[in-house]
């Protein structure tokens, strides 16, 4: 059974088909598109540290081990997904985030065997003592390229230094030290408690058949209960931990991010929040504000300076990032200008633009078969609608905005700063 | 596009100019003025690049972004004209009066372009590539960085940036490049009455110069605080001259997931992350990287060596000349659906003989063999090594000066 669901703004129909082993298929096909990409997701991601199995076993999880794991996944025991998709042309690869990992293709040719080739690695774990020893050199050097980056380490420190014990305070790949306790054991416990269809989506979009894509599905995709369930609990104060992080590296002048942390949200609740701080920095920080003009002006920051909201299972965080030779003094304007603007809330019509430049580029984003299944994968992830994204950014209210500001506490906050040697 | 030689006036100059155009002009005097008016325009981007393209040309680029009218919510706008109105006028009716740009704009937009010339060293990479340049292409182009340095750029005045853009305008050649869901009879009519204004004259015309090989290959070492080393080598190939062949092992060799780099040094040896390799078919030179632990600078080098000797040698599998040419086909045939894409094609055809379009691009790819591609792989030489290390990596193997490789 194929629902078909239609978005009225952007004038575009997502199917969606709900495999009997309980995973949701999303399907956007794109008329005059040479391309198509899938991208199959599964809700495991590093701040998942552990789980319990059926027989009551908890078992604490190795950081960095769904990094690990979507490594080892690429490898069978006859040729490896990357040599497959080379068979066909297709271009592959896979990411880990705090909270799902993801695998992909694009291609312009042959859909359904590459199809088949992503159900079936994703699908088909072979892990030995001594493959899972191979990738450790590898992800080790992983590591180290980005402990060597200043712009991942201010960021990183940044989570390190709001939260307190959620594990997304720890960097996603682990550290050098805690993947060399990962075994192929671990993997397999993993993979049978994370990866059932019913924690995972697929998510399709560009010139493909969904007929075809829904018979592969059926061919393919294996009915699999979890054998334990994950267990991240944890207590995390309000407060930030830290009010600020430095770290010295080669870095030609100081650049920082300054977070503020909110509770974490959930579905609708965390998409619409998101959106609202979105459009509420962009409004009273980005380049059509008078605080970018005035710190500019004075030099305090540089066009690096930028916002966005970071958010997923469990954290929140909208946030500023740039570079300045006095960061310190930076942050005091920024809780000065929230301070005068709950006082006096900005301009309705300084908030009617912004939403029409966040509505603009989510219509670009529409136009492209990786971005739409970024997008319907986003939304998947978050148990939402396909266009739910589309809605929020469409429902965003100036009344929605001015509430966000007065309860935003510009005092819990914390700074992450990286000053040159 | 507008592409000019490396002349006389400072690259600097030339930089700053091109940061001061996309960032106001006479009808939107302030970059908040500016950035309103594209937010309004749903989101419509206006940014700005100098690149050094091919051999000698720097390449200035403006590039705006906007959607389709027929996204637009008040059913009659017409955003393709008004973008490229907007491209026009910072472009062509800058914020300046009595020959020289607005002072505090300049001033802003020199300490900007400051910056960003010292902020390479945030990125390990790019800096590396900076550094290994200096040596792989002494006395050519490439040797410095096409924005200038920190002291040119600190000696950039609102009146030499002025003359730099009064220069470019009257002497670059200029191609003007839209892709997307448009006929763009709109931005031609913007574009032809705009441009016919202008007085032109000595139009730059393009230099293909292959890259100067080394009579024996230079080795150099830098030091940074960091953890791993990051190893870059350099190879030429003066007398290569198909490009077809040259592409596909570049591929073959280390551009792509199933290329001799990724199976046998990274996967096999466990030796790095990544390893990668890429070509510049204008100066004829293609370079190999990898970041990899200080200690094993040596084996990375040894290894990337014999993956090359290895094709010189033995050629490549039919099996590995299909699967590159499926990556090529793969990406060319999906370029159409994503006009950034289409722009940067043409733009990278525009030195070369012959345009060709991604499909008649392909066409040629076709009728490579191994043979060929082994030919290919036969012209190049070692011409430079370079390594970005921790301070304290032992440097017994790691020559400061003028040691010696062999392929």
């Amino acid at each position: 059974m194929i629902e078909k669901i239609y978005n009225d703004i952007i004038k575009e129909t997502c199917l969606k088909y709900t495999h009997e082993s309980g995973l949701e298929v999303y399907m956007l096909p794109m008329e005059g598109y040479s391309a198509v990409s899938a991208q199959f997701s599964v809700r495991f991601g590093s701040v998942d540290n552990a789980f319990k199995l059926d027989n009551g076993e908890h078992r604490k999880i190795p950081d960095g081990t769904a990094h690990y794991l979507e490594h080892k996944l690429f490898e069978s025991e006859e040729k490896d997904a990357f040599k497959l998709f080379a068979q066909t042309g297709a271009s592959c690869n896979a990411c880990t985030s705090y909270d799902y990992t993801q695998y992909y293709f694009s291609c312009a040719e042959n859909f359904g065997e590459n199809l088949e080739i992503l159900l079936d690695f994703v699908q088909q774990p072979y892990f030995t003592p001594e493959n899972v020893e191979k990738e450790r050199g590898i992800i080790g050097q992983e590591i180290t390229m980005y402990r060597d980056s200043p712009n991942w380490r201010v960021f990183t420190n940044l989570l390190a230094g709001m939260y307190k014990e959620n594990p997304v305070r720890i960097d996603i790949a682990g550290t050098v030290d805690s993947i060399a306790e990962i075994t192929d054991e671990i993997l397999y416990d993993c993979y049978n408690v994370f990866y059932s269809p019913d924690n995972m989506s697929l998510c399709i979009a560009g010139k493909f058949d969904p007929d075809e894509a829904v018979r592969i599905c059926g061919e393919r995709l294996k009915n699999r209960a979890p054998v334990g369930t994950g267990t991240a609990d944890f207590n995390e104060p309000r407060a930030a931990a830290q009010k600020l992080v430095e770290l010295s590296m080669p870095v030609a002048k100081p650049i920082f991010e300054i977070g503020f942390k909110r509770p974490p949200l959930d579905g609708a609740e965390q998409l619409s929040e998101y959106f609202g701080f979105d459009i509420l920095f962009e409004t009273i920080f980005g380049r059509t504000s008078d605080f970018f003009t005035d710190m500019r002006d004075k030099g305090l920051i540089n066009d690096q300076f930028a916002n966005g909201v970071l958010s997923g299972r469990g954290f929140f965080i909208p946030f500023l990032r740039g570079e300045s030779d006095d960061t310190l003094a930076v942050a005091e304007e920024v809780g000065r200008v929230i301070r005068a603007f709950k006082a006096s809330p900005p301009a309705r019509e300084d908030f009617e633009r912004i939403k029409r430049s966040t509505y603009g580029s989510l219509v670009r984003d529409f136009t492209n078969a990786d971005s739409v299944a970024s997008t319907l994968s986003e939304a998947a992830l978050r148990g939402l609608s396909p266009f739910s994204m589309i809605d929020a950014a469409a429902s965003a209210s100036y009344e929605q905005m001015t509430a966000l500001l007065s309860n935003l506490d510009e005092d819990n906050i914390c700074i992450s700063i990286i000053k040159g040697e | 596009m507008l592409y000019t030689a490396f002349d006389e006036i400072p690259r600097a100059d030339y930089a700053a100019a091109e940061y001061i155009l996309a960032d106001c002009c006479e009808k939107f005097p302030s970059c908040s003025a500016l950035s309103k008016r594209l937010a309004e325009l749903y989101g419509a981007s206006l940014s700005s690049r100098t690149s050094l393209s091919w051999s000698g040309t720097r390449c200035t680029g403006f590039f705006a972004s906007v959607l389709d009218d027929r996204y637009a919510l008040d059913g009659e706008e017409k955003l393709e004209r008004e973008m490229c109105d907007i491209l026009c006028e910072c472009l062509l009716n800058p914020k300046a009066e009595n020959g020289a740009f607005d002072k505090q704009v300049t001033a802003l937009q020199k300490a900007q372009l400051i910056d960003d010339i010292d902020s390479i060293i945030n990125e390990r990479s790019a800096y590396a590539a900076q550094r290994a340049n200096m040596t792989a292409f002494k006395g050519e182009p490439f040797e410095q960085p096409v924005t200038g340095s920190h002291e040119q750029a600190e000696k950039v005045t609102a009146q030499s940036a002025y003359s730099a853009y009064r220069k470019m305008l009257k002497t670059a050649r200029i191609d003007i490049l839209c892709a997307g869901a448009s006929d763009f009879s709109d931005a031609e009519k913007v574009f032809s009455e705009r441009f016919s204004k202008i007085e032109r004259c000595d139009i730059y015309e393009f230099e293909k110069k292959p890259s100067a090989l080394k009579s024996a290959p230079e080795t150099v070492r830098d030091t940074l605080p960091m953890q791993q080393a990051i190893l870059r080598m350099y190879f030429k190939a003066p007398n290569i001259d198909d490009r077809f062949a040259n592409s596909l092992m570049c591929l073959i060799l280390g551009g792509m997931t199933t290329s001799r780099f990724f199976v046998n040094i990274r996967e096999k040896q466990s030796l790095c992350y990544y390893c990668n390799c890429m070509g510049n078919r204008f100066l004829r030179s293609m370079t190999a990287a990898a970041g990899v632990e200080p200690c094993n600078i040596e084996r990375a080098k040894d290894a990337v060596l014999a993956e090359l000797r290895g094709i010189c040698e033995n050629g490549v599998t039919e099996e590995e000349l299909k699967s590159a040419k499926l990556e090529l086909y793969n990406t060319l045939s999906s370029m159409g659906d994503n006009p950034a894409a289409m722009v940067s094609w043409y733009h990278s055809q525009r030195l070369d003989d012959e345009m060709l379009s991604p499909e008649e691009y392909f066409a040629r790819i076709e009728e490579v063999d191994a043979k060929r591609v082994r030919a290919a792989a036969r012209e190049y030489t070692l011409d430079t090594v370079y390594t970005l290390c921790p301070p304290d990596n032992d440097t017994e193997n790691s020559p400061e000066n003028g040691g010696q490789d062999e392929l």
